[in-house]
Protein backbone atom coordinates (compact mmCIF):
# COMPACT_ATOMS: atom_id res chain seq x y z
CA UNK A 1 0.00 0.00 0.00
CA UNK A 2 1.50 3.50 -0.73
CA UNK A 3 -0.07 6.31 0.71
CA UNK A 4 0.75 10.31 0.06
CA UNK A 5 -0.14 12.43 3.32
CA UNK A 6 -0.34 16.20 2.88
CA UNK A 7 2.58 15.98 0.36
CA UNK A 8 3.85 19.37 -0.62
CA UNK A 9 6.97 19.76 -3.34
CA UNK A 10 8.71 22.22 -4.90
CA UNK A 11 11.44 22.73 -7.25
CA UNK A 12 13.18 25.58 -5.72
CA UNK A 13 10.73 28.53 -5.48
CA UNK A 14 8.16 26.49 -8.12
CA UNK A 15 5.47 24.50 -5.93
CA UNK A 16 4.77 21.43 -8.31
CA UNK A 17 2.55 19.24 -5.82
CA UNK A 18 0.14 21.38 -3.11
CA UNK A 19 -1.12 19.00 -0.27
CA UNK A 20 -1.56 15.66 -2.24
CA UNK A 21 -3.06 12.70 -0.26
CA UNK A 22 -3.82 9.17 -2.01
CA UNK A 23 -3.51 5.90 -1.48
CA UNK A 24 -2.70 2.89 -4.02
CA UNK A 25 -2.30 -0.93 -2.74
CA UNK A 26 0.11 -2.64 -4.78
CA UNK A 27 -2.74 -4.87 -6.74
CA UNK A 28 -4.23 -1.63 -8.42
CA UNK A 29 -4.04 -0.72 -12.05
CA UNK A 30 -3.92 2.96 -11.51
CA UNK A 31 -3.49 5.58 -14.60
CA UNK A 32 -2.19 9.20 -13.91
CA UNK A 33 -3.40 12.03 -16.00
CA UNK A 34 -2.46 15.27 -16.25
CA UNK A 35 -1.10 18.35 -18.61
CA UNK A 36 2.73 18.45 -19.38
CA UNK A 37 4.20 19.53 -16.19
CA UNK A 38 1.70 19.13 -13.60
CA UNK A 39 3.57 16.53 -11.40
CA UNK A 40 3.04 12.98 -12.93
CA UNK A 41 6.74 12.27 -12.73
CA UNK A 42 7.35 14.40 -9.96
CA UNK A 43 4.68 11.68 -8.45
CA UNK A 44 6.64 8.51 -9.32
CA UNK A 45 9.82 10.25 -8.33
CA UNK A 46 8.44 10.54 -4.87
CA UNK A 47 6.92 6.99 -4.34
CA UNK A 48 10.99 5.87 -5.27
CA UNK A 49 12.33 8.10 -2.89
CA UNK A 50 14.55 9.70 -5.34
CA UNK A 51 13.16 13.21 -4.10
CA UNK A 52 12.04 13.63 -0.80
CA UNK A 53 8.80 15.54 -0.28
CA UNK A 54 9.34 19.20 1.75
CA UNK A 55 6.05 18.23 3.67
CA UNK A 56 4.17 15.76 4.46
CA UNK A 57 4.85 11.90 4.47
CA UNK A 58 4.87 9.33 2.47
CA UNK A 59 4.08 5.77 3.56
CA UNK A 60 5.08 2.45 1.45
CA UNK A 61 4.07 -0.54 3.39
CA UNK A 62 3.55 1.28 6.99
CA UNK A 63 6.80 2.50 6.40
CA UNK A 64 7.45 6.21 6.35
CA UNK A 65 9.69 6.51 3.29
CA UNK A 66 10.47 10.22 4.05
CA UNK A 67 12.39 9.43 7.25
CA UNK A 68 14.73 6.68 5.29
CA UNK A 69 18.35 7.35 4.65
CA UNK A 70 19.20 6.02 0.84
CA UNK A 71 20.74 2.85 2.32
CA UNK A 72 17.55 2.30 4.14
CA UNK A 73 15.42 3.23 0.73
CA UNK A 74 17.01 0.11 -1.10
CA UNK A 75 14.16 -2.18 -0.09
CA UNK A 76 11.52 -0.07 -0.53
CA UNK A 77 12.69 0.58 -3.90
CA UNK A 78 12.72 -3.21 -4.88
CA UNK A 79 9.23 -3.85 -4.32
CA UNK A 80 8.87 -1.72 -7.83
CA UNK A 81 10.21 -1.77 -10.83
CA UNK A 82 10.26 1.70 -12.90
CA UNK A 83 10.29 2.35 -16.68
CA UNK A 84 11.07 6.04 -16.24
CA UNK A 85 10.29 8.32 -19.37
CA UNK A 86 13.56 8.83 -21.31
CA UNK A 87 13.85 5.06 -20.91
CA UNK A 88 17.24 5.68 -19.11
CA UNK A 89 18.74 2.56 -20.54
CA UNK A 90 22.58 2.70 -19.97
CA UNK A 91 23.96 3.58 -22.97
CA UNK A 92 27.36 2.21 -22.40
CA UNK A 93 26.31 -1.17 -22.42
CA UNK A 94 24.30 -3.44 -25.83
CA UNK A 95 20.89 -4.13 -25.07
CA UNK A 96 21.69 -7.53 -24.24
CA UNK A 97 23.45 -6.02 -20.99
CA UNK A 98 21.19 -4.01 -20.02
CA UNK A 99 18.74 -6.15 -19.60
CA UNK A 100 21.35 -8.48 -17.97
CA UNK A 101 21.90 -6.23 -15.44
CA UNK A 102 19.89 -7.36 -12.52
CA UNK A 103 20.68 -10.56 -13.61
CA UNK A 104 23.63 -10.15 -12.87
CA UNK A 105 23.65 -8.31 -9.94
CA UNK A 106 20.91 -10.49 -8.21
CA UNK A 107 21.24 -13.80 -9.36
CA UNK A 108 23.81 -16.28 -9.81
CA UNK A 109 22.56 -17.18 -13.19
CA UNK A 110 25.46 -19.05 -15.63
CA UNK A 111 26.08 -17.20 -18.66
CA UNK A 112 24.20 -19.45 -20.60
CA UNK A 113 20.74 -18.98 -18.22
CA UNK A 114 21.27 -15.49 -18.56
CA UNK A 115 21.45 -14.94 -22.77
CA UNK A 116 18.08 -17.70 -22.53
CA UNK A 117 16.43 -15.10 -20.17
CA UNK A 118 17.70 -12.28 -21.83
CA UNK A 119 16.26 -13.71 -25.27
CA UNK A 120 13.20 -14.70 -23.55
CA UNK A 121 12.44 -11.28 -21.83
CA UNK A 122 13.36 -9.55 -24.91
CA UNK A 123 11.02 -11.72 -27.14
CA UNK A 124 8.40 -10.86 -25.36
CA UNK A 125 8.21 -7.13 -26.13
CA UNK A 126 8.75 -8.39 -29.43
CA UNK A 127 12.25 -6.89 -29.72
CA UNK A 128 14.67 -9.71 -29.70
CA UNK A 129 16.64 -8.61 -33.06
CA UNK A 130 17.67 -5.63 -30.94
CA UNK A 131 20.20 -7.94 -28.51
CA UNK A 132 23.52 -6.80 -29.51
CA UNK A 133 22.28 -2.79 -30.52
CA UNK A 134 23.52 0.13 -28.54
CA UNK A 135 20.64 2.10 -27.31
CA UNK A 136 21.82 5.12 -29.82
CA UNK A 137 20.97 2.74 -32.20
CA UNK A 138 17.60 2.02 -31.61
CA UNK A 139 14.58 3.90 -32.29
CA UNK A 140 12.31 5.48 -30.03
CA UNK A 141 10.10 2.78 -29.53
CA UNK A 142 12.40 0.06 -29.46
CA UNK A 143 14.34 2.22 -27.01
CA UNK A 144 11.11 2.58 -24.50
CA UNK A 145 10.47 -1.47 -25.30
CA UNK A 146 13.69 -2.03 -24.38
CA UNK A 147 13.50 -0.52 -20.79
CA UNK A 148 10.53 -1.91 -20.59
CA UNK A 149 11.97 -5.81 -20.96
CA UNK A 150 14.82 -4.47 -18.60
CA UNK A 151 12.45 -3.97 -16.04
CA UNK A 152 10.97 -7.28 -15.83
CA UNK A 153 14.08 -9.02 -15.90
CA UNK A 154 13.60 -9.87 -12.24
CA UNK A 155 10.60 -11.12 -10.54
CA UNK A 156 10.93 -9.51 -7.22
CA UNK A 157 8.90 -6.17 -7.64
CA UNK A 158 5.63 -5.75 -6.54
CA UNK A 159 4.26 -3.06 -8.66
CA UNK A 160 4.94 -1.99 -12.15
CA UNK A 161 5.67 1.94 -12.37
CA UNK A 162 5.53 3.64 -15.76
CA UNK A 163 5.96 6.82 -16.69
CA UNK A 164 4.57 7.98 -20.40
CA UNK A 165 5.30 4.62 -22.07
CA UNK A 166 3.40 5.22 -25.21
CA UNK A 167 4.29 9.21 -25.74
CA UNK A 168 6.16 9.47 -28.87
CA UNK A 169 4.90 6.36 -30.36
CA UNK A 170 2.59 5.16 -33.79
CA UNK A 171 -0.81 4.18 -32.47
CA UNK A 172 0.72 0.38 -33.45
CA UNK A 173 3.56 0.32 -31.13
CA UNK A 174 1.31 2.43 -28.64
CA UNK A 175 -1.26 -0.44 -28.61
CA UNK A 176 1.40 -3.16 -28.23
CA UNK A 177 2.44 -1.69 -25.24
CA UNK A 178 -0.69 -1.01 -23.86
CA UNK A 179 -1.36 -5.01 -24.37
CA UNK A 180 1.93 -5.43 -22.81
CA UNK A 181 1.43 -3.78 -19.71
CA UNK A 182 -2.07 -5.53 -19.31
CA UNK A 183 -0.85 -8.65 -19.45
CA UNK A 184 2.15 -8.44 -16.71
CA UNK A 185 -0.74 -6.97 -14.73
CA UNK A 186 -2.90 -10.22 -14.93
CA UNK A 187 -0.99 -11.83 -11.78
CA UNK A 188 -1.87 -9.23 -9.39
CA UNK A 189 1.05 -7.32 -9.84
CA UNK A 190 -0.71 -3.64 -10.08
CA UNK A 191 0.88 -0.26 -12.21
CA UNK A 192 0.68 3.26 -11.72
CA UNK A 193 0.93 4.61 -15.51
CA UNK A 194 2.09 7.99 -15.92
CA UNK A 195 0.52 9.82 -19.11
CA UNK A 196 -1.57 12.76 -20.99
CA UNK A 197 -3.38 10.04 -23.37
CA UNK A 198 -6.24 9.07 -21.90
CA UNK A 199 -7.49 6.57 -24.83
CA UNK A 200 -4.02 4.23 -23.64
CA UNK A 201 -5.25 4.97 -19.96
CA UNK A 202 -8.95 3.86 -20.38
CA UNK A 203 -7.41 0.65 -22.53
CA UNK A 204 -5.38 -0.69 -19.29
CA UNK A 205 -6.27 1.08 -16.32
CA UNK A 206 -9.26 0.71 -14.12
CA UNK A 207 -8.71 3.70 -11.60
CA UNK A 208 -8.01 7.09 -12.75
CA UNK A 209 -6.31 10.06 -11.52
CA UNK A 210 -6.58 13.17 -12.64
CA UNK A 211 -3.86 15.48 -11.59
CA UNK A 212 -4.12 19.59 -12.02
CA UNK A 213 -2.41 22.84 -10.43
CA UNK A 214 -0.75 20.17 -8.17
CA UNK A 215 -3.48 19.13 -6.48
CA UNK A 216 -6.16 16.15 -7.38
CA UNK A 217 -8.61 17.09 -9.44
CA UNK A 218 -10.24 13.96 -9.81
CA UNK A 219 -10.01 10.14 -8.12
CA UNK A 220 -12.44 7.20 -9.59
CA UNK A 221 -13.32 4.29 -12.13
CA UNK A 222 -13.73 4.58 -15.70
CA UNK A 223 -17.69 5.34 -15.46
CA UNK A 224 -16.82 8.53 -13.60
CA UNK A 225 -13.91 9.77 -16.05
CA UNK A 226 -16.24 9.42 -18.38
CA UNK A 227 -19.66 10.85 -16.93
CA UNK A 228 -17.40 13.75 -15.41
CA UNK A 229 -18.46 17.01 -16.09
CA UNK A 230 -15.76 19.05 -15.08
CA UNK A 231 -14.46 21.26 -18.36
CA UNK A 232 -11.01 20.15 -17.79
CA UNK A 233 -11.84 16.81 -17.98
CA UNK A 234 -13.92 17.04 -20.84
CA UNK A 235 -11.15 18.91 -22.70
CA UNK A 236 -9.39 15.40 -22.25
CA UNK A 237 -11.91 12.85 -22.66
CA UNK A 238 -13.49 14.82 -25.55
CA UNK A 239 -10.11 13.64 -27.40
CA UNK A 240 -10.96 10.80 -27.07
CA UNK A 241 -14.48 10.69 -28.01
CA UNK A 242 -13.62 11.90 -31.30
CA UNK A 243 -11.43 9.21 -32.22
CA UNK A 244 -13.43 7.18 -30.69
CA UNK A 245 -12.90 5.17 -27.60
CA UNK A 246 -11.28 1.43 -28.20
CA UNK A 247 -12.34 0.09 -24.59
CA UNK A 248 -14.64 1.65 -23.26
CA UNK B 1 21.76 31.35 1.79
CA UNK B 2 24.57 31.45 -0.66
CA UNK B 3 26.49 30.21 2.20
CA UNK B 4 24.23 27.62 3.59
CA UNK B 5 24.57 26.11 -0.07
CA UNK B 6 28.10 25.99 -0.18
CA UNK B 7 28.44 24.23 3.14
CA UNK B 8 25.95 21.52 2.09
CA UNK B 9 27.72 21.16 -1.22
CA UNK B 10 30.99 20.97 0.28
CA UNK B 11 29.52 18.09 3.15
CA UNK B 12 28.17 16.14 0.32
CA UNK B 13 31.62 16.08 -1.95
CA UNK B 14 33.20 15.08 1.35
CA UNK B 15 30.84 12.91 2.42
CA UNK B 16 31.10 11.51 -1.38
CA UNK B 17 34.97 11.44 -1.22
CA UNK B 18 34.93 9.21 1.72
CA UNK B 19 32.05 6.74 0.50
CA UNK B 20 34.12 6.07 -2.71
CA UNK B 21 37.35 5.43 -0.85
CA UNK B 22 35.81 3.15 1.96
CA UNK B 23 33.80 1.44 -0.96
CA UNK B 24 37.07 -0.48 -1.54
CA UNK B 25 36.65 -2.43 1.69
CA UNK B 26 32.82 -3.08 1.38
CA UNK B 27 31.15 -5.40 -0.64
CA UNK B 28 29.85 -5.50 -3.37
CA UNK B 29 33.41 -4.32 -5.04
CA UNK B 30 32.66 -4.03 -8.74
CA UNK B 31 35.83 -5.19 -9.82
CA UNK B 32 34.67 -5.54 -13.53
CA UNK B 33 34.01 -1.71 -13.97
CA UNK B 34 37.49 -1.06 -11.71
CA UNK B 35 39.03 -2.75 -14.81
CA UNK B 36 37.44 -0.99 -17.27
CA UNK B 37 37.88 2.78 -15.52
CA UNK B 38 41.98 1.52 -15.20
CA UNK B 39 42.43 0.24 -19.19
CA UNK B 40 40.39 3.71 -20.02
CA UNK B 41 42.56 5.59 -17.51
CA UNK B 42 45.84 3.83 -17.94
CA UNK B 43 46.48 2.20 -20.85
CA UNK B 44 44.63 5.15 -22.85
CA UNK B 45 46.86 8.11 -21.11
CA UNK B 46 50.11 6.52 -22.29
CA UNK B 47 50.94 7.51 -25.00
CA UNK B 48 50.25 11.36 -24.48
CA UNK B 49 51.77 11.48 -21.01
CA UNK B 50 54.92 9.99 -22.69
CA UNK B 51 54.55 12.92 -25.24
CA UNK B 52 53.85 15.73 -22.95
CA UNK B 53 56.69 15.04 -20.25
CA UNK B 54 59.50 13.91 -22.78
CA UNK B 55 59.16 17.57 -23.93
CA UNK B 56 58.52 18.99 -20.46
CA UNK B 57 62.11 16.95 -20.14
CA UNK B 58 63.75 17.99 -23.28
CA UNK B 59 62.61 21.96 -22.67
CA UNK B 60 63.56 21.54 -18.86
CA UNK B 61 67.20 20.75 -19.65
CA UNK B 62 67.69 22.94 -22.79
CA UNK B 63 66.80 26.01 -20.66
CA UNK B 64 69.30 24.63 -18.22
CA UNK B 65 71.86 23.81 -20.55
CA UNK B 66 71.71 27.59 -21.97
CA UNK B 67 71.89 29.43 -18.50
CA UNK B 68 74.74 27.10 -16.97
CA UNK B 69 77.39 26.64 -19.94
CA UNK B 70 77.83 30.31 -19.45
CA UNK B 71 78.62 30.16 -16.16
CA UNK B 72 80.67 26.60 -16.85
CA UNK B 73 78.55 24.41 -14.76
CA UNK B 74 77.32 22.46 -17.54
CA UNK B 75 77.83 18.72 -15.32
CA UNK B 76 75.00 19.74 -12.96
CA UNK B 77 72.42 19.48 -15.77
CA UNK B 78 71.74 16.20 -14.73
CA UNK B 79 71.56 17.00 -11.34
CA UNK B 80 68.94 19.76 -11.39
CA UNK B 81 67.26 18.12 -13.99
CA UNK B 82 66.22 15.09 -11.84
CA UNK B 83 65.49 16.55 -8.42
CA UNK B 84 63.25 18.77 -10.93
CA UNK B 85 61.04 15.91 -12.55
CA UNK B 86 61.22 13.62 -9.53
CA UNK B 87 60.27 15.53 -6.90
CA UNK B 88 58.31 17.96 -8.93
CA UNK B 89 57.32 18.29 -12.43
CA UNK B 90 57.06 14.56 -12.88
CA UNK B 91 54.09 13.73 -10.87
CA UNK B 92 52.65 17.70 -11.22
CA UNK B 93 52.55 17.41 -15.13
CA UNK B 94 51.58 14.26 -15.30
CA UNK B 95 48.79 14.65 -12.69
CA UNK B 96 47.85 18.00 -14.78
CA UNK B 97 47.78 15.56 -18.32
CA UNK B 98 45.59 13.31 -16.56
CA UNK B 99 43.54 15.68 -15.01
CA UNK B 100 42.59 17.01 -18.99
CA UNK B 101 41.89 13.34 -20.46
CA UNK B 102 40.33 11.03 -17.46
CA UNK B 103 39.06 13.65 -14.87
CA UNK B 104 37.11 15.46 -17.76
CA UNK B 105 36.18 12.22 -19.19
CA UNK B 106 34.92 11.46 -15.78
CA UNK B 107 32.64 14.22 -15.26
CA UNK B 108 31.16 14.18 -18.39
CA UNK B 109 30.59 10.21 -18.57
CA UNK B 110 28.66 10.74 -14.99
CA UNK B 111 27.05 14.14 -16.27
CA UNK B 112 25.11 12.41 -19.09
CA UNK B 113 24.40 9.64 -16.46
CA UNK B 114 23.13 11.76 -14.35
CA UNK B 115 20.92 13.86 -16.55
CA UNK B 116 19.62 10.54 -18.67
CA UNK B 117 18.31 9.38 -15.55
CA UNK B 118 20.68 6.63 -15.72
CA UNK B 119 22.00 7.10 -12.18
CA UNK B 120 18.67 7.41 -10.83
CA UNK B 121 17.76 3.89 -12.76
CA UNK B 122 20.94 2.80 -10.40
CA UNK B 123 19.54 3.71 -7.63
CA UNK B 124 15.71 2.31 -8.14
CA UNK B 125 17.66 -1.35 -8.95
CA UNK B 126 18.64 -1.08 -5.46
CA UNK B 127 22.13 -0.23 -5.99
CA UNK B 128 24.96 2.37 -4.47
CA UNK B 129 25.51 5.09 -7.26
CA UNK B 130 28.89 5.89 -5.20
CA UNK B 131 29.89 1.90 -5.06
CA UNK B 132 28.95 1.31 -8.50
CA UNK B 133 30.44 4.35 -10.48
CA UNK B 134 32.43 6.16 -7.82
CA UNK B 135 34.46 3.39 -6.05
CA UNK B 136 35.52 2.40 -9.08
CA UNK B 137 37.07 5.57 -10.45
CA UNK B 138 38.73 6.32 -7.62
CA UNK B 139 40.38 2.61 -7.33
CA UNK B 140 41.65 2.82 -11.61
CA UNK B 141 43.01 6.46 -10.43
CA UNK B 142 45.10 5.38 -7.38
CA UNK B 143 46.65 2.31 -9.19
CA UNK B 144 46.79 4.06 -12.64
CA UNK B 145 48.16 7.69 -11.44
CA UNK B 146 50.88 6.57 -10.12
CA UNK B 147 52.07 4.10 -12.59
CA UNK B 148 52.03 7.05 -15.07
CA UNK B 149 53.66 9.07 -12.80
CA UNK B 150 57.11 6.61 -13.21
CA UNK B 151 56.34 6.31 -17.36
CA UNK B 152 56.25 10.19 -16.97
CA UNK B 153 59.34 10.89 -14.79
CA UNK B 154 61.44 8.11 -16.87
CA UNK B 155 60.84 10.07 -20.13
CA UNK B 156 60.92 13.10 -19.16
CA UNK B 157 64.65 11.67 -17.68
CA UNK B 158 65.12 10.62 -21.35
CA UNK B 159 64.24 13.74 -22.67
CA UNK B 160 66.75 15.55 -20.66
CA UNK B 161 69.78 13.23 -21.08
CA UNK B 162 68.51 13.71 -24.90
CA UNK B 163 69.47 17.80 -24.72
CA UNK B 164 72.53 17.23 -22.08
CA UNK B 165 74.32 14.57 -24.58
CA UNK B 166 73.65 15.47 -28.78
CA UNK B 167 72.97 19.15 -28.14
CA UNK B 168 74.50 20.23 -25.31
CA UNK B 169 77.05 17.61 -25.90
CA UNK B 170 77.46 16.89 -21.77
CA UNK B 171 79.01 13.12 -21.04
CA UNK B 172 75.67 10.45 -21.35
CA UNK B 173 77.83 8.88 -18.03
CA UNK B 174 77.96 11.83 -15.95
CA UNK B 175 74.39 12.90 -16.60
CA UNK B 176 73.19 9.44 -15.46
CA UNK B 177 75.75 9.32 -12.49
CA UNK B 178 74.07 12.03 -11.26
CA UNK B 179 70.59 11.04 -11.78
CA UNK B 180 71.38 8.01 -9.85
CA UNK B 181 73.11 10.30 -7.29
CA UNK B 182 69.93 11.94 -6.55
CA UNK B 183 67.72 9.04 -6.48
CA UNK B 184 67.55 8.60 -2.82
CA UNK B 185 65.01 7.40 -0.31
CA UNK B 186 64.10 11.23 0.27
CA UNK B 187 63.88 12.66 -2.61
CA UNK B 188 62.08 9.46 -4.47
CA UNK B 189 59.35 9.13 -1.43
CA UNK B 190 58.94 13.32 -2.29
CA UNK B 191 58.02 12.38 -5.46
CA UNK B 192 56.02 8.98 -5.37
CA UNK B 193 53.83 10.10 -2.54
CA UNK B 194 52.12 12.88 -4.23
CA UNK B 195 50.09 10.78 -7.47
CA UNK B 196 48.36 9.07 -4.75
CA UNK B 197 47.05 12.24 -3.39
CA UNK B 198 46.30 13.49 -6.47
CA UNK B 199 44.49 11.10 -8.32
CA UNK B 200 42.36 11.11 -5.25
CA UNK B 201 41.93 14.36 -5.49
CA UNK B 202 41.21 13.96 -9.32
CA UNK B 203 38.62 11.35 -9.08
CA UNK B 204 36.56 12.84 -6.57
CA UNK B 205 36.42 16.14 -7.36
CA UNK B 206 35.64 14.71 -11.18
CA UNK B 207 33.25 12.17 -10.02
CA UNK B 208 31.20 14.62 -7.52
CA UNK B 209 31.19 16.77 -10.62
CA UNK B 210 29.22 14.59 -12.83
CA UNK B 211 27.22 13.25 -10.24
CA UNK B 212 25.66 16.58 -9.36
CA UNK B 213 25.51 17.67 -13.22
CA UNK B 214 21.68 19.33 -13.48
CA UNK B 215 20.32 21.58 -16.19
CA UNK B 216 20.47 20.07 -19.76
CA UNK B 217 23.73 20.25 -21.82
CA UNK B 218 24.92 23.73 -20.42
CA UNK B 219 25.00 22.18 -17.14
CA UNK B 220 27.23 19.49 -18.52
CA UNK B 221 29.42 22.28 -19.63
CA UNK B 222 29.68 23.88 -16.42
CA UNK B 223 29.89 20.59 -14.40
CA UNK B 224 33.18 19.30 -16.83
CA UNK B 225 34.15 22.76 -16.89
CA UNK B 226 33.64 22.91 -13.28
CA UNK B 227 35.84 19.38 -12.20
CA UNK B 228 38.78 20.73 -14.45
CA UNK B 229 39.26 23.79 -12.84
CA UNK B 230 38.77 22.63 -9.30
CA UNK B 231 40.86 19.58 -10.13
CA UNK B 232 44.31 21.99 -11.59
CA UNK B 233 43.83 24.51 -8.89
CA UNK B 234 43.59 21.91 -6.28
CA UNK B 235 46.66 19.79 -7.24
CA UNK B 236 48.53 23.04 -7.53
CA UNK B 237 47.77 23.80 -4.14
CA UNK B 238 48.22 20.53 -3.00
CA UNK B 239 51.08 20.21 -4.62
CA UNK B 240 53.11 23.46 -2.97
CA UNK B 241 51.68 22.24 0.59
CA UNK B 242 52.77 18.57 0.05
CA UNK B 243 56.16 19.77 -0.64
CA UNK B 244 56.01 22.14 2.81
CA UNK B 245 55.12 18.84 4.52
CA UNK B 246 57.28 16.43 2.75
CA UNK B 247 60.33 18.46 3.12
CA UNK B 248 59.66 19.16 6.37
CA UNK B 249 59.05 15.43 7.35
CA UNK B 250 62.34 14.48 5.43
CA UNK B 251 64.35 16.75 6.84
CA UNK B 252 65.43 19.20 3.85
CA UNK B 253 66.51 22.51 5.13
CA UNK B 254 65.25 24.92 3.23
N1 LIG C 1 14.91 18.90 -11.97
C1 LIG C 1 14.01 19.90 -11.98
N2 LIG C 1 14.34 21.13 -11.54
C2 LIG C 1 13.44 22.13 -11.51
N3 LIG C 1 12.15 22.01 -11.90
C3 LIG C 1 11.74 20.81 -12.33
C4 LIG C 1 12.65 19.69 -12.41
N4 LIG C 1 11.96 18.63 -12.88
C5 LIG C 1 10.71 19.06 -13.10
N5 LIG C 1 10.57 20.37 -12.78
C6 LIG C 1 9.35 21.16 -12.86
O1 LIG C 1 8.37 20.53 -12.06
C7 LIG C 1 7.12 20.51 -12.69
C8 LIG C 1 6.59 19.09 -12.75
O2 LIG C 1 7.47 18.30 -13.50
P1 LIG C 1 7.13 16.80 -13.89
O3 LIG C 1 8.33 16.26 -14.57
O4 LIG C 1 6.63 16.08 -12.71
O5 LIG C 1 5.96 17.02 -14.94
P2 LIG C 1 5.14 15.93 -15.75
O6 LIG C 1 3.73 16.03 -15.28
O7 LIG C 1 5.80 14.62 -15.69
O8 LIG C 1 5.20 16.53 -17.23
P3 LIG C 1 5.36 15.75 -18.63
O9 LIG C 1 4.02 15.23 -19.00
O10 LIG C 1 5.79 16.83 -19.57
O11 LIG C 1 6.38 14.70 -18.44
C9 LIG C 1 7.32 21.12 -14.06
O12 LIG C 1 6.75 22.41 -14.03
C10 LIG C 1 8.78 21.20 -14.26
O13 LIG C 1 9.11 22.42 -14.87
MG1 LIG D 1 6.88 13.47 -16.96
Amino acid sequence: MIRFEEVNFAYGARSVLRSVSLSVGFHERVAVLGGSGEGKTTILKLILGLIRPDTGSIIIDGDDITRRSESELRETRMKFSIVFQEGALFDSLDVKENVAFCLREYTDMSEDEINARVRHILASVGVEQALELMPEELSGGMHRRVSIARSLALDTPRMFLYDEPTTGLDPVNADNICGLIAELSKNGKGFIMVTHKVSDALKVADRFIFLRNGSLLFDGNRHELLNSDHPDIMIFINEVCIQGPSGA
Amino acid sequence: MDVKRTISDLQDFYSLSLHGLLGIAGRPFYFKDALLQMDYAGAGSVVIVVIVDLFVGMALSLQLAAELSSLGLKMYIGMIVGISVVRELGPVVTALVFTGRVGAGMASELGSMALGHQVDTIRVFGLDPVKKLVTPRIVSSLIMLPALTVIGVAVSLLGGYYIAVFVSHQSGTVYWTSIRNILTVENVLAGASKPFIFAYLISSICCYMGLSTRGGSVGLRQATTRAVVMSIVMIIVADFVLTRMLLYVLGFSV
